[in-house]
């Protein structure tokens, strides 16, 4: 049976305003700074040391006297009976001593600071190790009260699982039930999880979901249409199946990767169908990319990641293709297709975009280093890869539905976050998604140790010193953690040090499955890890006994990412919670961020300069470096402000397409 | 936004379902330019244009209520594999017909988008509007269906009896006014006196509407329609204005050319039947208005409506005649592509040129067309706010933003964050930059040869005045002006018959006397005699007085030198009183040029050493120059012109007060500039010639020579 209002309710999303221009945007920039004053934080930080006091007079009551009062408070949040504000501090107060009760954590006066944010649609910048899981509780136990659904947003499966499992306990007691969407769950699984209370996700199963779900309404997303449908149709076989209850509240765990780096590129919803001329194509195509020449026919772009033909390029195609049918006699259609498959040969290499899972090329996500089994890359260039790799070519496939992160996360009505790396980005999330930011201070002062950086001429000798380091804590009996930033890297380092006897432990892409054991003991005494950016987010890596007075874990930064905040969530793993830990940052001329995005006269100079004395040049390096990175995030803004203008042009341009089945 | 031509897109889904065709009312229609094949798409309802490629037109024509996008696209491929349109072009024409409200789609729209849009369409006309307040439209009324009503009397007047009429009339106006070429020329000199001005306009505003008219008629003539008539606020000055934009889809190029040109016919008609009118009546408000008429309509039009680099009729002709339609905006486009290719180094910039004597019509027509806007633009600045005070500042500071600084915002925000830059932006802000240091500094820094024009007179440093010492009618002028002659050389001869008369009269008087005193030698004595000898001796002399002053009738030099009286033909039969002045003597060797020198260029002369070489330039031989070794300031202010040749009235340049009779006494105070003449062969220097003297100064920035222009200027505005 369909519950009109909550059926109403399912599909029910806010109408995201259009983004300001001009003077507009400049004002609501003013607005924006406003919301980050200062004294707001002060105030709420007020308010967070009372509520925490507060707390303290609740831990007198009995388990049924605390689950009552919860229980009162839960009642007045479902109705809204009274104004936000009024009734915030006591439901806090009691959540604070239910939290201690049922997960043996007390949370501090600076993370109740970071629920307030939360629920106030801030995102509460907390450095990382602070504990951001629970402070995330708190808020949803809130939003999730309302019988509205509640969504907290993880980086991966497995930190989705792993909060969904330890917090369950707190949701319980507050009489909530908790899901956990994964992305190898089927729909039934993904239907029943979705019903609970607070549900742990990823942002890209959370969107595709909802980008199914509608597709599966056609044009009946309208609740009033789906009812007059429901009564004018007898058979009951017709109804459609949507997995989720909708959207309202959604708190979002690591905001700058979900919120920035990954709304780059917008989620497809795409469909496999045989296309067998294309596919010939294609197979012909990547054996004229064979032919072409590199800087003669065509020229590669690596910082835009991008291949074009040159005119004698050009020619030599439409000699080879001059007795080929239709298709390869236009221009446009031939270079596009050559250009395809030279992409796939320049630009996409096994091991670093993509790795070989059960004869199947898998995307290896760019950021969060995992694999990404349902993507696959657009029309034709998946394809030229496979032929690249030689295994059979799978159906090419057509895009059912698209949605930018961008404007998916402007659809709900409450949002709210929290990150460890976020102050660089203010303006943008503000601009785009009316989300102020406040920086909530450490609970216990940092004891994290930076060791000099080092650079290094190239590869080789990066990875040979890195290997005497890796050794020498070994020797100590120091754990190591190591990030790099490829799969291949990875692999090769650990050959290395296999090569010198030491044994340890890989966290790749292609060995994900021992994810939680790896992150359990990589703070155990004497544990070498290497990690690619899989060990980045949200792993909190526990220490061994007798590490801490070691120096704590001992991360190694093996080449800088394209933005500072990766690199930084990397350090994030050791000197958690006032523990010691100390890390060293590793670069080279030939890493990859150099190569794509350093300034070309200031390499120069490096190059000659660094064989001469590589000492006193650290200050330029350094320098090339951070240019190199600002230049890196600098290209990523301008992709996804490019997204948003083509989110902004398509609503307008197609604005005769109807938008009931798919937001726009 | 989307990237062109993509097979493939991922925006496809979005529009493969759907089902939509062309509105009812749209009509094809099929052009041929530059020997290529288009099709217009028009909608009378809204009056809205569409230009398509063939392949373009072939899926949409299979558009259909009861047919996917997706099939059509399908079928379009399979049929011409290679030509078809890419999903990426398909979205991009859908959603460009959209908006040009030629698409029907069956499902009903969001209404909420459609008012949305609406409002936005609202918004960006009425920032048109306010933007381009120069050339301010207010639409009064709908001609269409009194053009209907009329469709007789629009044949008539568009037929060929109409042509020949217009032959036969531009034929006999054209004899009349070379027949009365030197009455044309001197009237035309009064044109614009500030009396005449209005009587100007109303021939503008009337010569104007029937310009209007005539290209509704033609455009009516071949079928077209014509929805607004209304007034063109053109800097203020109401003018009317008509819309003629159905002519666009017309085929033939001939009938676009002729809706073009057809109020430059008319017009001419309407200068030939002034010209009739002109000549045919006296002196009169009529006789004035007919000939402003005629002068609006001959040289307006030829100066202003056949100039093809702004857009007025010669824009559209010309549009026409190289079968470049929208030539403005493509010219526009055409040099955007050029700055990206060539000066920001992105190769994926495409021209929208289809060949390369297209691109060359478009690049060339766009350069020459900003220039002259650029200048013409300027001017009108500079006219306006000099004749306008505040209305006019005001006027300037407007037309400053929205050509100046309105642009330059957008090119830097453009620079700043367009993702066309993406990749080559640090070389597209490096040229920017280096283009605008290398402006400012030769705008600053390298100096600018500087000089400046002063009028003046030839004065000769010695004259005589050759006066005639009596009375008489000029019988005959013996010496051409300007020729040398020597002392004695008779000049002008007069002739006075009352002299011969009186001779007579005197010699007869004389013999009675003579006469008397014979006969008183025989009578008696002393005392008659004496009395009669005193009077002989007294006509004695009056006869020698006589004489002397016959003699006189032939007035010769009186020293050697150059004979100079410029207006000595018109003499011949004059009389003369005694003492008049004939003309002057001038010594050959001793010219020097006066001139009168503005208070803002004489600081100049204080200020600066005048570097080059100063020279004169005469009217009418301004082809050779006089060097001028040395000159004088004299360092007083003075108001009384030299001649009053340099004045307002007898047609100089210098402002001269009204209250003066004479013409001499000026505005503004000057500076008196004596100024030697070295003599040359090739220029005949002749005293009271005006002319034109050139200062060389020490050269300058530009820069620096703007700002004490704009200084002096706004002083002189708005501090006297």
């Amino acid at each position: 049976m369909i519950l009109p209002a909550k059926d109403y309710q399912s599909l029910q999303t806010l109408r995201p305003a259009k983004l300001h221009q001009g003077f507009d945007r400049l004002a609501n920039n003013l607005l924006g700074r406003s919301k980050r004053r200062d004294s707001l934080k002060q105030q709420w930080l007020e308010l967070a040391k009372s509520i925490h006091q507060a707390a303290e007079k609740h831990q007198t009551l009995s388990d049924q006297q605390l689950q009552a009062a919860l229980n009162q408070q839960r009642q007045l949040f479902r109705r809204r009976k009274q104004d936000d504000e009024t009734l915030l501090p006591d439901a806090l107060a009691l959540l604070v001593e239910a939290a201690d009760r049922t997960l043996g954590m007390r949370p501090f006066p600076v993370q109740v600071l970071g629920a307030i944010m939360i629920y106030h649609g801030y995102i509460a910048e907390m450095a990382t190790g602070e504990g951001k899981s629970l402070t995330a509780c708190l808020p949803a136990v809130l939003f999730a009260w309302s019988d509205r659904p509640c969504h907290i947003i993880t980086t991966n499966d497995y930190l989705a699982l792993r909060d969904a499992k330890q917090m369950s306990v707190f949701y319980r007691f507050c009489r909530l039930t908790t899901g956990c969407v994964g992305s190898d769950m089927t729909n039934a699984e993904r239907q029943e999880n979705y019903q609970k209370g607070v549900v742990y996700t990823t942002s890209k199963e959370l969107l595709a979901d909802f980008l199914r779900d509608r597709l599966q309404l056609g044009n009946c997303a309208q609740s009033d249409r789906r009812l007059l449908k429901k009564k004018l149709k007898s058979n009951k076989h017709s109804e459609t199946e949507i997995v989720m209850r909708g959207i309202n509240a959604v708190i979002v765990d690591e905001a700058d990767s979900v919120l920035i780096d990954e709304a780059v590129t917008p989620l497809i919803i795409s469909q496999t169908q045989q296309n067998k001329p294309l596919s010939e194509a294609i197979t012909l195509a990547s054996q004229f990319a064979q032919q072409l020449k590199n800087d003669l026919d065509y020229r590669v772009n690596k910082r835009h990641r991008e291949v074009t033909l040159t005119e004698s390029g050009e020619k030599t195609v439409a000699e080879l293709t001059i007795d080929l049918p239709g298709l390869w006699q236009s221009d446009s259609r031939r270079n596009e297709l050559i250009v395809t498959a030279l992409t796939a040969k320049e630009l996409y290499q096994k091991d670093q975009q993509y790795v070989i899972d059960d004869d199947k090329v898998v995307i290896v996500d760019e950021f969060t280093g995992r694999m990404m089994p349902q993507r696959t890359w657009r029309q034709g260039l998946h394809q030229s890869v496979e032929v690249q790799e030689g295994l059979e070519l799978s159906d090419p496939s057509e895009t059912q539905a698209r949605l930018s992160f961008q404007r998916f996360f402007r659809l709900f009505h409450k949002l709210g976050g929290m990150s460890g790396t976020v102050q660089e980005s203010a303006e943008e999330l503000w601009h785009i998604y009316n989300l102020p930011i406040l920086a909530v201070p450490t609970n216990r002062p940092c004891a994290r140790k930076q060791l000099p950086n080092r650079y290094h001429w190239d590869k080789q000798s990066k990875w040979q010193t890195i290997c005497a380091e890796v050794i020498a804590c070994q020797q100590n009996g120091q754990p190591v953690l190591i990030g790099t930033r490829s799969i291949a890297d990875s692999q090769l380092l650990a050959e290395m040090l296999r090569e010198q006897g030491i044994s340890l432990q890989l966290l790749n892409a292609i060995n994900h499955h021992e994810e939680t054991e790896i992150i359990t003991s990589a703070g155990q005494l004497g544990k070498v890890t290497i990690a690619t950016n899989m060990a980045g987010r949200g792993a909190d890596i526990k220490l061994g006994k007798g590490v801490a007075k070691l120096g704590g874990l001992h991360v190694i930064v093996s080449e800088r990412h394209e933005s500072q905040r990766i690199d930084r969530q990397l350090i994030g793993r050791c000197a958690r919670q006032g523990q010691p830990g100390s890390y060293r940052l590793y670069s080279s001329l030939e890493d990859d961020i150099l190569q794509r995005f350093g300034n070309k006269p200031l390499l120069t100079i490096l190059r000659n300069k660094l064989s001469a004395n590589g000492v006193e040049n650290q200050k330029m390096f350094e320098k090339a470096l951070r240019l190199a990175q600002q230049s890196a995030e600098k290209q990523a803004f301008d992709q996804r402000a490019m997204v948003t203008k083509t989110d902004d042009w398509l609503t307008d341009a197609l604005s005769f397409v109807r938008t009931e089945t798919l937001p726009d | 936004m989307a990237q062109e031509g993509r097979t493939f897109s991922e925006s496809w889904h979005r529009v493969a379902d759907l089902q939509v065709s062309l509105r009812a009312s749209v009509v094809v229609r099929k052009q041929l330019f530059r020997g290529k094949t288009w099709y217009v798409l028009q909608d009378s309802f809204n009056n809205q244009f569409f230009r398509l490629r063939p392949e373009a037109h072939e899926f949409i024509i299979r558009l259909r209520n009861d047919r996917s996008i997706a099939s059509v696209w399908e079928e379009c491929l399979q049929r011409n594999p290679s030509g078809a349109p890419g999903q990426d072009d398909v979205i991009q024409l859908l959603a460009q017909l959209y908006h040009a409200n030629l698409l029907y789609c069956d499902l009903p729209v969001d209404s909420s988008k459609l008012f949305e849009r609406h409002q936005q369409r609202k918004q960006r006309e009425t920032k048109a509007k306010y933007l381009s307040l120069m050339f301010y439209r207010i639409p009064l009324f709908d001609p269409e269906i009194l053009l209907r009503h009329c469709q007789p009397l629009v044949k008539l007047l568009t037929s060929r009896l109409a042509f020949y009429l217009w032959l036969a009339l531009f034929f006999f106006a054209g004899k009349t006014v070379i027949e009365n070429f030197e009455l044309v020329q001197s009237e035309a000199k009064t044109l614009l006196a500030f009396d005449n001005l209005v009587l100007l306009y109303l021939s503008m505003v009337l010569v104007k509407t029937l310009h209007e008219f005539g290209h509704t008629l033609i455009c009516k003539r071949f079928g077209g329609e014509v929805h607004t008539i209304g007034v063109m606020l053109i800097f203020f000055t109401p003018l009317p204005y008509m819309d003629a934009t159905s002519s666009w889809s017309f085929r033939s190029r001939r009938e676009r050319i002729l809706v073009a040109s057809a109020g430059m016919i008319y017009e001419f008609f309407a200068a030939g039947l002034a010209a009739l009118l002109w000549a045919s009546t006296g002196p009169g408000t009529l006789h004035s208005l007919a000939f402003n008429m005629m002068f609006v309509a001959s040289v307006s039009t030829l100066v202003f409506n056949i100039n093809p680099l702004l857009r007025y009729d010669g824009y559209y002709i010309l549009s026409d005649l190289l079968d470049i339609p929208n030539l403005q905006s493509r010219s526009i486009e055409q040099l955007k592509h050029l700055a990206h290719r060539y000066l920001f180094g992105d190769q994926q910039s495409t021209s929208n040129a289809a060949t390369r004597s297209e691109a060359a019509w478009l690049g060339s027509y766009g350069l020459l067309s900003g220039v002259y806007r650029v200048i013409v633009y300027g001017g009108i600045i500079l006219f306006i706010a000099d004749r306008f005070l505040l209305l006019g500042l005001l006027m300037a500071v407007f037309c400053i933003f929205t050509w100046g600084i309105r642009p330059a915002i957008r090119f830097i925000s453009f620079l700043y964050s367009s993702p066309k830059l993406q990749k080559n932006r640090p070389r597209a802000v490096a040229v920017s930059l280096l283009s605008l240091t290398l402006l400012l500094l030769s705008l600053y820094g390298a100096p600018f040869p500087k000089s400046f024009l002063a009028p003046g007179i030839v004065e000769a440093k010695s004259y005589q005045r050759v006066v005639n010492s009596s009375a008489g009618q000029v019988a005959e002028v013996l010496m051409k002006t300007g020729s040398k002659v020597e002392i004695g050389a008779p000049l002008v001869a007069l002739n006075n018959p009352e002299l011969i008369h009186e001779k007579m009269s005197i010699v007869a008087q004389r013999a009675e006397v003579a006469a008397l005193l014979q006969q008183s030698m025989a009578l008696q004595g002393g005392n008659t005699r004496e009395m009669l000898k005193k009077r002989l001796a007294t006509l004695d002399s009056k006869l020698d007085k006589n004489l002397q002053q016959e003699q006189d009738l032939l007035v010769t030099a009186k020293r050697s030198g150059i004979w100079v009286s410029p207006n000595n033909h018109e003499l011949k039969g004059l009389w003369l009183a005694r003492g008049t002045e004939l003309g002057k003597i001038v010594s050959p060797e001793q010219f020097r040029f006066t001139a009168v020198v503005s208070q803002d260029e004489a600081a100049n002369l204080f200020n600066n050493k005048v570097t080059g070489d100063i020279a004169v330039r005469l009217t009418g031989q301004s082809n050779s120059e006089v060097q001028v070794p040395k000159f004088d300031m004299i360092p007083f202010q003075q108001e009384r012109l030299p001649s009053a040749a340099l004045g307002w009235a007898s047609g100089g340049d210098i402002p001269i007060s009204a209250e003066d009779e004479k013409g001499l006494l000026t505005v503004e105070p000057f500076f008196r500039i004596y100024a030697d003449l070295e003599p040359s062969e090739e220029v005949v220097l002749n005293h009271g010639h005006s002319g034109l003297i050139r200062f060389k100064l020490e050269s300058e920035p530009l820069l620096q020579q703007i700002l004490r222009k704009a200084r002096q200027f706004l002083q002189k505005r708005y501090q006297t």
